[in-house]
């Protein structure tokens, strides 16, 4: 009667039954991980266009808005028509902060800065790279605008809207996605150190609304968000178009999940 | 076999071993992250690194998971098990890639010491949709850190088989804790409704061979139920009933015990190797040594010591054979007693 083939790991080879069975078998579980790997990453849902040009620095001038969340201000050339005369960039620092200190007492100032541009739709936030704020204190222009008159404010009415909480520096291209569970932790983090909380506001056509959060009285609401952040929510507020921005004006305690 | 220590023991069946695991790691990530800057450009680069490395730990963890139910049902498959802890250090690495761009991507840079963050930045443990997912999967990093660090034999010595082994049992906790951390994690977005087939089938998959395993394990540590004599000897087998140097496997006073048949002679032995309790019984004699088909250890059989330099011992088991059937004594001999096997024209002694 043949003797059953035995496997030793430390001798040489193995007995030539089990090494053709175990050839196969490799094959088989390598042909199988292979066919795993494609099947993972093809079952991915697309991953929306934002953009974050890491390491790429432009050079901006504009006016500093520091309140409730640090902006910049940038003059559009030529005749802008409808449109309102300044653009607004939010302003963040490296990492998971906003910029409110790489802008304290520059409110109303003209400056100029360098940073890379994070953008996603027609929202855009400046990283300002460290040291390069500069202002002239000589100029005409040290003085504090009146923000009204270079961002037109229109009161669209009291709304309901559905929609999430996100950090606006990761949703807007940093992070990829920049929403939703897995990038809870995350958005608290960046709203918790300043970032400008945005609501998301999707009407199932494809359109999308970025409403700047504010409290009733305008100022700024961190800190009183983050149990809510990355959570279906349903806030009603009154909204504010601020030259390009729309701003949501709500008590953040009556916030409701979904 | 045991030393006190020695960074691994390379041999020609580890080093095949080792590459058919890198063809594998590189032929995981090779495909996603191939196709993932290909056809998903506005993904970032961290994304797809941090999906990769965690689906490919966890498939393999998968696949480390079946080989002890599938070698207890098929044989041939004992070479996947020999090597298996290579597989699971490759996993702790992958799953360490995973662990560490997902920290640094979304716990540094911020207020808090990062893995502090990963604990406390989302606060909402009363919640199960809200769930901290992430901290779930930082445990199970830290479970299969700890069988990576002890997955080598100085560990198993040192810290005693028992020991070891209920430690790197805890494989199973981390892989429950993974599971959940998915489900809570990845799969509260608008995920495909693939990954939660995959997942489904991957669990059932572990959970069925596990329990069909374990209902094999079950029937054989049922007591051996025979006749017992006036000196306390249980009536085993036939001696025909034991191929030439291999074994029977009886369960005596709730232990399985081995009893060889070669070069003429009779011995039993404890069926429980000291290397990682791999069953001596499915192993065969070698060269004059009980060999265990899980990784080789070798005891020999008249008094269940390993050859010098190796100090493994198992219980030997007092044998005698009376017209041509095996009895064995139910109480054990000390480890590396010395029991002379019974000589087959000796028999009736």
């Amino acid at each position: 009667m043949k003797e059953k083939e035995f496997y030793i790991g430390y001798l040489p080879k193995a007995p030539k039954g089990i090494r053709k069975i175990i050839k196969w078998v490799t094959v088989l579980l390598l042909i199988l991980v292979g066919a795993t790997s494609f099947l993972m990453i093809s079952s991915e849902k697309d991953f929306d266009n934002s953009t974050f040009e890491f390491g790429e620095y432009n050079s901006f001038e504009g006016i500093i808005m520091e309140n409730p969340y640090p902006r910049i201000l940038i003059e559009r050339p030529g005749e802008t028509g409808v449109h309102p005369k300044y653009s607004q960039y939010y302003l963040a620092q490296f990492g998971k902060f906003g910029g409110q200190k790489m802008v304290e007492r520059l409110d109303g100032k003209s400056v100029n800065l360098q940073g890379s541009l994070i953008y996603r739709d027609d929202q855009t936030m400046i990283e300002i790279k460290d040291n390069s704020i500069s202002h002239d204190h000589t100029s005409d222009t040290d003085r504090i605008p009146e923000f009204n008159s270079i961002l037109p404010q229109e009161n669209l009415g009291t709304h309901t809207l559905k929609g999430e909480i996100v950090d606006s520096k990761c949703f807007y291209g940093v992070m990829n996605p920049g929403n939703l569970k897995v990038h809870k932790a995350c958005a608290i983090n960046c709203i918790r150190g300043g970032i400008p909380p945005v609501f998301v506001v999707k009407d199932g056509n494809g359109n999308v609304g970025y409403y700047l959060l504010q409290d009733k009285n305008g100022n700024a609401v961190n800190d009183r968000v983050l149990d809510k952040v990355a959570e279906p929510v349903k806030i009603k507020g009154e909204v504010i178009k601020q030259g390009d921005l729309l701003i949501l004006k709500a008590d953040p305690a009556s916030y409701t999940e979904l | 076999m045991s030393q006190s220590y020695q960074a691994v023991g390379w041999n020609r069946q580890k080093k095949i071993y080792d590459l058919m695991i890198l063809i594998g790691v590189f032929l995981y990530i090779g495909i996603f992250l191939g196709i993932g800057f290909s056809f998903f450009p506005n993904a970032t680069a961290e994304t797809l690194i941090i999906r990769a490395f965690g689906t490919g730990a966890f498939v393999l963890l998968h696949i480390i998971l079946m080989i002890g139910p599938l070698s207890r049902r098929f044989p041939s498959l004992l070479p996947l098990l020999y090597n298996r802890r290579h597989l699971g250090v490759t996993m702790f690495l992958m799953a360490l890639v995973h662990g560490a761009f997902s920290i640094l991507q979304f716990h540094a840079f911020g207020d808090l010491n990062p893995i502090v963050s990963v604990f406390v930045s989302n606060g909402e443990y009363d919640s199960i949709s809200q769930f901290p997912f992430q901290s779930l999967g930082f445990i199970a990093l830290m479970i299969l850190f700890v069988m990576a660090a002890t997955s080598h034999d100085f560990w198993l010595a040192n810290l005693t088989a028992p020991i070891w082994k209920a430690l790197h049992m805890l494989v199973y906790v981390a892989y429950t804790l993974i599971c959940i951390h998915v489900i809570l994690g990845a799969f509260q977005t608008d995920v495909s409704s693939v990954y939660h087939t995959l997942l489904g089938f991957g669990v059932a998959l572990v959970l069925i061979s596990h329990i069909i395993a374990g209902f094999q394990e079950k029937t054989k540590d049922e007591e051996t139920d025979s006749e017992i004599d006036g000196d306390g000897y249980k009536k085993i087998c036939s001696i025909s009933e034991i191929p030439e140097k291999c074994a029977h496997i009886a369960t005596l006073s709730g232990e399985r015990v081995a009893v060889f048949n070669f070069d003429g002679k009779i011995a039993a032995l404890s069926n429980v190797c000291q290397h990682q309790n791999g069953p001596l019984g499915e192993g065969k004699i070698v060269d004059g040594y009980v060999t265990c088909p899980w990784h080789g250890f070798q005891y020999r059989p008249e008094d269940g010591a390993s050859p010098k330099p190796f100090t493994e011992k198992v219980p030997t088991f007092k044998v005698k054979v009376i017209e041509d059937y095996v009895w064995v004594h139910p109480t054990p001999n000390a480890p590396g007693t010395h029991q002379e096997p019974v000589k087959l024209e000796d028999k009736n002694a």
